[in-house]
């Protein structure tokens, strides 16, 4: 056993193909029993990541080492420790889940008697048993997702790779993986997970790299992150549009100029920053109600991980010129993890990141 | 946690070989493709001998029976089908990602394809003893002893092989189990239609028969005929001049597989 306490240690790492850049320059570490999760839109350089790690793709540049293992100078040590989990399910369809389990064990050097009893143990702990002989052609997604991991289980692996694990799951079958990953932690075993679900990597990572065309372009836990895009804001909605002029009067003071500026006849809310908290948001709710301002939702907000990875990643694109507004809604047509606010004109994080964070 | 096991056990290449190969074993007793391999031998058999008969058995150049003329083209057609299977599994290996996860195991690069390949063995094997038990039943029998007997086998087999290595190449290649049987069968068909096997090449028309002569499918027709011999001598004798081009081609098909295969291995790199 590697002496170090890193897990998955990256280095420098570049990898092109033909003239894409496909990683520019990734560098980062995985501890033992942590989850880190990989986030990044589609060719965001998340699978080549995982390609490099578990060895079917060399880097052109840089040092990685797996449970201490180089990639490049070790593969067989890497192999040895590592279960991968790719965006499909990788089995033999054509055997039932039970053949494959056992093929698995078979296949890292169990005896036949011991992969066989391996296989009992995981059919039952994976919820299997009554499809343990049906061929995994039959299974549904979940059951076929389920086999997949445990396959990779059959022998405890130091390191696990799951690429985008709960892709088109339902929320049942993705709560089983969910509760499996921390099963993970339990047991010491890192775990480095891709995904395109902000609400999973949310939930499951210990720390969070988002990554885009290549490189890192932030780095944190759930809760730094969404720190970084911008502190807590007050939002706050009138029941009647007209009452919005009357309203940033009402404010005074609670609302910076600068926000005052940036609305406009489209406005259909305001935000004001609220480093106070819930103290602001009294404070801002007595002030309307003197000037008899009729609300439809007064709410404290944090950023969603959602704004966070669109202000991240079209912050990337090096467009400065935009709104964070005309961002979001850009963002909107076609991507998947649109932002929950469509129109927040006025917000007090779209200066913060106009004014270049990162 | 107690699904994960603690052990490390020490891998075993020859253990990883056996079980991959039983793998892609297993589901053909149970899928229903040894049936369709000896039905493919009963179907190329009845195909080629029933019509072509009364119409060819004329010319087949004085041998015994026009069965004894066929038997060759009837177990290169078999197997070439064997070889349609492998491309398909192959295929179907590399687009589910399990040669990915394979790739990602303490498994050798080469024991998946070796353990492929001895799987397309088996079904040659398959495809042989069918086509021998249908040409027996058309009047198909070895007369030049059990050596060129055995030498048929393992010509066929042999052949049956670079099939099976190309067509695993082909299903590489494409990822597309559904594409592989068109791109493999068409050319079979072809090469087996246009070929000394169903009638010499005397009775094509002037301008083909020297492809007709010098392609592979009659180039193995040649040896294999000349290897199971004849009550007559119309059957050729064996030596190099007959065997020769046959095995070189064998060796052509296996070495430009082999080569395209670490090439498209790289590629993907």
């Amino acid at each position: 056993m590697p002496s170090t306490d890193n897990a998955v240690v990256v280095d420098g790492v570049r990898k092109t193909f033909g003239s894409v850049v496909a990683l520019a320059d990734i560098s980062f570490k995985v501890g033992r029993g942590e989850v880190l999760g990989l986030l990044g839109p589609n060719g965001a350089g998340k699978t080549t990541t995982v390609d490099i790690l578990s060895t079917l793709t060399r880097p052109d540049r840089g040092h990685a080492e797996v449970a201490g293992h180089d990639v490049v100078s070790d593969p067989a040590g890497v192999r040895q420790s590592i279960m991968l989990t790719g965006q499909q399910v990788a089995l033999d369809e054509m055997l039932t889940g039970r053949e494959n389990l056992v093929m698995f064990g078979r296949l890292q050097g169990l005896k036949k008697s011991q992969a066989r009893s391996r296989a009992k143990e995981l059919l039952g702990q994976f919820d299997l048993v009554d499809a343990a002989d049906r061929v995994v052609s039959t299974y549904s997604g979940g059951m076929r997702r389920r086999i997949d991991i445990a396959c990779g289980l059959v022998v405890r692996p130091e390191v696990v790779f799951l690429d985008e694990p709960t892709n088109g799951l339902d929320p049942r079958s993705r709560q089983s993986i969910w509760e499996l990953v921390s099963d993970f932690k339990e047991a010491g075993i890192a775990t480095l997970l891709t995904t395109q679900y902000l609400e999973e990597a949310d939930a499951l990572s210990d720390r969070i790299i988002v990554i885009d065309h290549g490189r890192i372009i932030a780095e944190g836990t759930a809760a730094e992150l969404k720190e970084r895009i911008g502190a807590t804001y007050c939002e706050i909605v009138p029941r009647h549009l007209t009452d919005l002029p009357a309203m940033a009067e009402a404010l005074g003071s609670l609302l910076p100029e600068k926000n005052r500026m940036a609305l406009t006849t489209a406005s259909d809310r305001i935000a004001i920053p609220a480093p106070d908290g819930p103290r602001t948001l009294a404070q801002a709710l007595s002030q309307l109600n003197a000037a008899n301002i009729d609300l439809l939702d007064i709410a404290l907000r944090r950023p969603s991980l959602d704004e966070v990875f669109l202000a991240l990643t079209t912050e990337n694109t090096g467009d400065t010129s935009a709104t964070r507004v005309e961002r979001i809604e850009a963002a909107d047509h076609g991507a998947q993890y649109v932002g929950r606010h469509r129109k927040r004109t006025g917000d007090t994080s779209a200066t913060r990141i106009d004014a270049g964070v990162f | 946690m107690t699904a994960i096991a603690a052990v490390q056990p020490t891998t075993s290449t020859v253990q990883q070989w056996w079980v991959l190969t039983v793998r892609l074993i297993t589901p053909t007793l149970r899928n229903g493709e040894v049936l369709t391999q000896v039905a493919a031998s009963i179907m190329f058999t009845v195909g080629f001998y029933i019509p072509l008969k009364q119409i060819m058995g004329v010319f087949a150049q004085g041998m015994s029976s026009y069965g004894q003329y066929l038997m060759p083209l009837i177990a290169l057609q078999a197997i070439a089908f064997a070889g349609v299977s492998a491309a398909f599994r192959s295929a179907t290996d590399s687009v589910q990602g399990i040669n990915r996860r394979f790739k990602a195991m303490p498994i050798p690069p080469l024991t998946p394809l070796a353990a492929r390949m001895s799987a397309s063995i088996y079904r040659c094997c398959i495809a042989l003893v069918a086509s021998l038990v249908c040409g027996h039943v058309i009047g198909f029998r070895f007369y030049g002893g059990v050596a060129h007997a055995v030498g048929f086998c393992l010509v066929v087999l042999a052949i049956g092989a670079a099939l099976s290595l190309f067509g695993d190449l082909i299903g590489a290649v494409t990822q597309n189990p559904e594409a592989t049987t068109p791109i493999l069968l068409i050319p079979q068909l072809i090469l087996g239609l246009l070929s000394v096997g169903v009638q010499p090449v005397e009775r094509f028309p002037k301008w083909i028969q020297g492809f007709v002569r010098d392609q592979p499918t009659s180039q193995d027709v040649y040896a294999l005929r000349a290897l199971a011999g004849d009550s007559t001598p119309a059957a050729g004798a064996v030596s190099w001049s007959v065997i020769g081009p046959m095995l070189l081609w064998v060796l052509v098909f296996i070495a430009g597989s082999i080569l395209l295969h670490a090439l498209v291995s790289w590629r993907r790199r």
